[in-house]
């Protein structure tokens, strides 16, 4: 614990200096504004800044990245509040109550609640990450290509069953994912791999132009300007202090949305938006006025906020300490950690130790950054959301070009940022989550990787996989969770997503 | 009342997205004809793709064999956004084919005003003086602000 305090100094020194403190700032700012508008998510956003980081070193680049992450947190509860328009997915639950609070005249409060959950989760979660992430890292350390091998199908077994879509829409996107990930040279045999004779193949489809079309381009295909309309309520500056009475119904819902999401943010899937959801049909299923919920319950803002904020601080956990993605996010923050020379793992800690507690420790700063930002410039926030989305899209596609044509300076990147846009308008259309196939796509290179080595250890004996404790303890959890599903599909009992949406909608659950 | 149109199987969402990614996984075998599978010992270039391709395979057919329980007729799905998805996409495609030849002010110039005035039907005049705002703005962050180079005219 003591070399724990002393390296989370350093950090603090490295967090404190003024250019760190810039870029920290930087990220907050941009991430809200990402998290504020609609029709850009953090995904996106982080993909569409990526080559502006490229100028910077490891540390200050993960810091402005990680900042528009747990930033776009905080600015997706203020589009939610005063427009019922999600900034962003994670942000579908606040706008429930919260835009009903600002209909009562509450949006100040609503606002400020849902600003400090966030900053309660996040430092709660960026404590509960200095604790847990190291010794993580060390037994980590332990593990071997079986181990890696089992933790990854771990991950994407996790995934589908946490996953708000169906098993088996997750696992197809997922297995998408693996087979764009396979595209390129076979790092074992030098083989070319469905590259079609296009030399930009041959390093693989990189995780930007997938991210950018999917989540970027794809989502502004699927919205015709003339559906993005909204009413802004605007709070004014003495409104945004909530009653005792609001502080005292928030402080439970804090604290458990706080904890829960921490939890689930370690577990692989889209943990920020399913946070959220479980935290809402927490607090419905705990509160003594349960018809309040929808008509503006404290509750419905608090818990979810701070779930949301707590997931994305613990996504990091599993990144920075076995340096394995648990959503797209991270997996593009993993991504922009290799550009930049630092590969993300067990030997994060040991070998950049400036990355890590720098990271680690401006994260602090950064989630006071945003509660100082959050409040005082709910003006500039309204005035942003007043700029009509007819004019703001061309924006973003601009960005979307430039992003993914700096990386490599490729126009084929280009391209394929602009399929992955049209695949990712479709599966809209057939109601697929396009995120496991992100996470596919990052983790197919590892995966198949260790996979190989594991053979080839055993001399092609699957069995190493079962004869070794850690990687047997994984595969067992594996076998369990899909006997779950499988006992859920044949006796037509009703799994997680039913009982949550029973939640969601106030029914009881049988 | 049993009567034939109740017994018409009824074209799901489901069946189309199913078919589709069973067509992909045998379009990948198929593709995967060169790369060697090797020996369990020594797994080959191919070994994983067929095997990820089988999997789609499955699941292609799991969703196909589901579609009736889960999901919505195909003539039912919402297609109204897709005059506005083949527009932008279109104007993207030409920005994207001309990005490199043009260069990014007068590539840029010409999608925002295309987007605005062809897709949005808004003033053209409006539209002209925010797209050179816009992009002269970014032009100047990107080369001067961020050091970043963009593509430049090179016809």
């Amino acid at each position: 614990m003591e070399s724990t305090l002393f390296s989370l100094a350093h950090g603090f020194a490295i967090a404190f200096q003024p250019d760190n403190l810039w870029y920290a700032f930087l990220g907050c700012l941009v991430g809200t504004l990402v998290g504020v508008l609609p029709g850009i998510g953090p995904l996106s956003g982080i993909s569409i800044l990526l080559p502006v980081t490229f100028g910077l070193d490891a540390t200050q680049a993960v810091i402005m990245l990680a900042g528009i992450y747990y930033g776009s947190q905080y600015g997706g509860s203020t589009t939610s509040i005063l427009m019922r328009i999600p900034g962003e997915a994670s942000s579908v639950m606040t706008c429930i109550d919260g835009n009903a609070m600002a209909k009562k005249g509450r949006a100040g409060a609503a606002l400020c609640i849902a600003a400090v959950g966030s900053w309660v989760a996040g430092t709660f979660g960026v404590i509960a990450l200095t604790v847990v992430a190291p010794p993580l890292a060390t037994i980590a350390l332990k593990f071997g290509p079986p181990e890696y091998t089992a933790l990854l199908v771990l991950g994407l077994i996790f995934l589908a069953y946490m996953s708000s879509s169906s098993l088996v829409r997750t696992l197809l996107m997922a297995c998408i994912g693996l087979m764009l990930g396979m595209i390129g040279i076979d790092n074992m045999t030098g083989h070319f791999r469905y590259s079609f004779n296009l030399t930009e193949l041959g390093d693989g489809i990189g995780i930007v132009p997938v991210a950018v079309g999917l989540f970027g381009l794809g989502e502004i295909l699927a919205t015709p300007s003339h559906k993005v309309i909204g009413e802004v309520i605007a709070p004014k500056f003495r409104e945004l202090w909530p009653s005792r009475k609001e502080w005292g119904q928030s402080f439970w819902p804090i604290g458990r949305g706080t904890l829960l999401g921490f939890i689930i943010g370690i577990i692989p899937g889209s943990a920020h938006i399913i946070s959220s959801f479980l935290s809402y049909a927490l607090e419905r299923r705990v509160s003594k006025n349960p018809e309040e919920f929808g008509k503006g319950a404290v509750a419905g803002v608090a818990g979810p906020e701070s779930a949301n904020n707590s997931a994305s601080t613990g996504a990091f956990v599993p990144m920075l300490a076995l340096g394995i993605p648990t959503g797209p996010i991270p997996a593009v923050l993993i991504g922009a950690l290799m550009v930049h020379g630092v590969s993300p793992g067990p030997q994060l800690v040991t070998d950049h130790p400036d990355v890590f507690w720098g990271f680690v420790a401006s994260m602090y700063v950064g989630n006071l950054m945003l509660l100082a930002l959050n409040l005082p410039l709910v003006g500039l926030f309204v005035t942003v959301l007043r700029i009509p989305y007819a004019y703001l899209y061309p924006l973003i596609i601009m960005f979307c070009i430039i992003g993914v044509y700096e990386v490599n300076h490729s126009i084929v990147d280009v391209w394929i940022m602009l399929i992955m846009g049209v695949l990712g308008y479709a599966l809209r259309k057939f109601a697929f989550d396009p995120a496991p196939l992100v996470l596919g796509l990052v983790i197919a290179p590892i995966f198949e990787q260790s996979l190989r080595q594991s053979l080839i250890m055993s001399n092609g004996n699957y069995l190493i996989f079962f004869s070794r404790p850690i990687s047997a303890a994984l595969l067992a959890i594996c076998i369990i969770l899909l006997a779950m599903s499988a006992m859920t599909f044949i006796l037509k009992r009703k799994d997680w997503r039913d009982k949550l949406a029973e939640a969601e909608a106030g029914e009881p659950s049988a | 009342m049993s009567s034939a149109s109740e017994k018409r199987i009824i074209l799901r969402a489901d069946h189309v997205a199913g078919a589709a990614f069973i067509l992909f996984g045998l379009a990948v075998i198929a593709l995967s004809g060169n790369l060697p599978v090797g020996a369990l010992s020594m797994p080959g270039a191919g070994f994983l793709p067929m095997i990820v391709a089988v999997l789609t395979i499955i699941f292609g057919l799991a969703l196909v064999l589901r579609a009736s329980a889960e999901s919505p007729p195909f003539a039912e799905l919402d297609w109204a956004d897709g005059k506005h998805a083949l527009m932008v996409t279109a104007i993207t495609a030409a920005a994207i084919a001309l990005y490199e030849h043009l260069g990014f002010i007068l590539t840029m110039l010409v999608t925002i005003f295309a987007l605005l005035t062809i897709v949005e039907r808004r003033n053209p005049v409006r539209v002209g003086i925010y797209a050179i705002l816009i992009v002269g703005g970014t032009y100047v962050s990107f080369v001067y602000g961020l050091k970043t180079p963009l593509p430049e005219f090179s016809f």
